[in-house]
């Protein structure tokens, strides 16, 4: 089996070898593959050591159209969110995904019609067809999502409370994981997680409330005053003109935008949102990429307008399938999935705190500890003493209390002191993304959802990790690597999320990657009993991986650990 | 909240002097300390006098505080720049230490240098190979820096 799926994450660009430094190569919503350039934020499509014959075109207003044969033989990298099957990756995709000029020859841009059917625009005759335009690839997104049609009579999609999806048929008063629309067969040998993205995203873009509206909605921005503008234009309208097609222009540049100018668009305004040079958000203890929001951002006194704007640049960009080059850290994801943050939430906040109130609960503090429900703030050099809840500062600590005060801290350092900004961004956030559809997702797949997938280099993550306990040769680290190998993207990115806390890499590699205390490689540690699940310590970027006596059992621990969420069974 | 603890330890080292070493606040805030630490007498350190700055988080005790020489000191677990590296002041602090207790360790550090955890791997080294050049070392910058007319004729910090 895995040798089979191995073959997932070759691309025909392999052969150009590695990126040069600064680069990273990413998927778009289509599962095609782009490069970003961090030295001077541009984007690509063609790798950098592309031959220049394949017209290496800096920011393209529209994408080159890939070869026939590249097209066949991305069909499986196309497949970003597919399961662990192979055999299922050549017959659908999770098309819901498709991007619109999907081996289209080029003018042409594929469409769909409210009941899901697709249709072709030529944009250069300005006509538009049902029938495949000739010349282009195998439509190889026509088959799943919302474009396998509707779903026969009397059937219905539903959800269950842990946001799997589920089918009801209401001829016969029974209910099926499997969706009636694919040949039964092909569902028969995947292993069913209780958590499934694929579907959960077919089930979130086919709801109305995700679909585009008739007509266009034209944003005009500078490109030296993107953020003023965009702010200008964004707000201005009501979110229904917002759910409209968007045709983005950039000031005294030609471009019709079929994608390409609205995918920079949203790339370089999340740079600007989120650099911490406005004071809106700031870069997290963990590391020196996650963001989360900044306390102190009310010195802009209109502060909290911005965050609604980024709120709704955000729900404005999963609408229309554009990613955010941004990444947060775990717990502002839970927030907005309304879930409740525990101390572990803040272990990537302020590992210091952590240890220090995990020390309280696991010890006696009587005569140790002299605190009241109050926790103190610096806040420009000036102290500020809080209380965690009415008249805190009069209330002692003590050792049958004192759960409750860590629960007080934990909930004030994460949520409290930015509640404020959390709720402007969640009101314009929800005016384009509701939040009971949102809902469907978990912390980590609503990272992905906005932050689009990486797709990981494991021949980069093996040369940059580190072993404590176990040796490169080892057969578990054999092991260990092999069943990284064989996973489908998502799958790689949720281990990595698992283990570091995002799903992000550093612009450089695996080599640069950043642990709360300075840089820290990733690390496999040899700890804990084969009966055991691998722990993660995502703030050394470490897991502990017990010495398991096969390779299948290890494949069984280790999705477990990564499927499963944590405070998922807390709550 | 960090200030009742804090005071609490200074009335604690006020009424029960430790020997060695003083402590205390430098002036209004009481978030900033300074300590003075005598080098033992067991060590290349004796009759040096060494200054160290004490920073109180607002998190304190849940967080360590941030412990710094002032005076320059040759000594492998100890860099130019004054930082200690010393396992309680990072992961292994627990709120149940105190300033005293962190003293108490640096005070032993000076004795003990941990070589195999070293901050300045040369020194590390010369202790490891050359002990009576790395204590002689020690011994002359500690009768250069950590003499206490010459630090208070060049007032420190």
């Amino acid at each position: 089996m895995s040798s089979e799926i191995s073959t997932v994450s070759s691309h025909p660009d392999d052969q150009y070898g590695p990126l040069p430094s600064g680069w990273e190569a990413r998927i778009d919503s289509g599962g095609r593959r782009y490069y970003v350039n961090h030295n001077n934020r541009t984007t690509q499509w063609n790798h950098p050591n592309a031959p220049a014959r394949q017209s290496t075109q800096v920011v393209p207003q529209r994408p080159p159209q890939p070869t026939p044969s590249q097209v066949a033989s991305r069909t499986l990298v196309d497949d970003v969110l597919e399961s662990n099957n192979a055999g299922l990756s050549t017959s659908h995709n999770p098309a819901s995904l498709a991007s619109n000029t999907n081996g289209l020859p080029p003018g042409w841009e594929q469409r769909f019609t409210p009941t899901g059917r697709p249709y072709y625009v030529d944009h250069t005759s300005r006509t538009t067809t049902w029938i495949r335009p000739p010349g282009s690839a195998p439509d190889t997104g026509s088959t799943s999502g919302n474009q396998l049609g509707p779903l026969p009579a009397g059937w219905e999609m539903r959800l269950t409370s842990t946001g799997r999806v589920y089918f009801v048929d209401h001829n016969t008063k029974t209910t099926t994981w499997d969706d009636p629309r694919l040949p039964s067969s092909l569902d028969q040998n995947v292993p069913q997680y209780k958590r499934d993205f694929r579907r959960k995203l077919i089930y979130f873009r086919s709801q109305p409330a995700m679909r585009t509206q008739a007509g266009n909605c034209q944003i005009r921005v500078r490109r030296n005053h993107l953020f003023e503008d965009s702010y200008a234009e964004i707000m201005r309208q009501p979110p229904s003109e917002l759910k409209k097609r968007l045709m983005i222009k950039f000031d005294g540049e030609d471009g019709l935008d079929y994608g390409g100018v609205s995918r920079e668009f949203f790339f370089l305004l999340s740079h600007e949102m989120f650099n911490p040079f406005y004071c809106l958000f700031e870069y997290s203890a963990h590391d020196n990429y996650t963001l989360q929001i900044n306390p102190a951002s009310g010195v802009n006194p209109e502060h909290l307008n911005y965050f609604r704007f980024i709120g709704r640049v955000t729900g404005l960009a999963i609408f229309h399938r554009r990613f955010l080059d941004a990444y947060f850290i775990i717990s502002f994801y839970k927030m907005v999935l309304k879930k409740k943050v525990t101390l572990s939430d803040l272990e990537s906040v302020d590992a210091e705190l952590y240890r220090g109130l995990k020390w309280m609960l696991e010890n006696d503090i009587t005569d140790v500890l002299d605190e009241t429900f109050s926790t103190t703030e610096e806040r420009f050099g000036e102290m500020f003493t809080i209380d965690l809840c009415p008249k805190g500062s009069e209330i002692p600590v003590t050792e049958e209390n004192k759960a409750d005060y860590v629960n007080a801290v934990v909930h004030y350092r994460i949520q409290k002191r930015v509640k404020e900004q959390f709720d402007a961004f969640m009101a314009g956030f929800n005016e384009l993304a509701p939040q009971d559809l949102v809902m469907v997702f978990d912390e980590r797949e609503l990272e992905l959802l906005i932050g689009g997938m990486s797709e990981i280099d494991v021949d980069d993550w093996n040369k940059f990790t580190d072993y404590r306990g176990y040796e490169v040769n080892d057969t578990v680290i054999q092991w260990f690597w092999k069943i990284v190998r064989s996973w489908p993207p998502e799958k790689k990115s949720r281990l990595l999320q698992f283990a570091t806390g995002t799903s992000r890499i550093p612009v450089n590699g695996f080599k640069d990657l950043q642990g709360s205390d300075g840089p820290r490689r990733f690390t496999i540690e040899k700890s804990g009993d084969p009966s055991q699940l691998p722990k993660s310590h995502t703030c050394f970027n470490r897991i502990d991986l017990p010495p398991y006596t096969s390779m299948e059992m290890m494949e069984q621990k280790l999705t477990l650990a990564v499927e499963e969420t944590m405070g998922f069974g807390q709550e | 909240m960090a200030l009742k603890r804090i005071n609490k330890e200074l009335t604690d080292i006020n009424r029960d002097p430790p020997v060695g070493f003083s402590a205390g606040p430098v002036g209004e805030d009481l978030f900033k300390w300074r300590a003075t630490i005598m080098g033992p007498q067991d060590s290349p350190y004796k009759d040096g006098v060494f200054f160290l700055n004490i920073h109180f988080p607002t998190d304190y005790p849940f967080k360590p505080p941030k412990v710094n020489f002032v005076t320059k000191i040759f000594h492998p677990n100890i860099n130019s720049d004054g930082s200690i590296c010393l396992d309680i002041l990072r992961d292994q602090w627990s709120p149940a230490l105190t300033v005293t207790k962190v003293l108490l360790s640096i005070s032993s550090l000076l004795t003990d240098p941990n070589p195999d955890d070293p901050l300045v791997p040369e020194i590390a080294n010369m202790y490891k190979t050359d002990r009576a050049k790395y204590e002689e070392l020690a011994r002359q910058w500690t009768r250069e820096y950590a003499n206490l007319d010459r630090q208070q004729t060049n007032p420190v910090g």
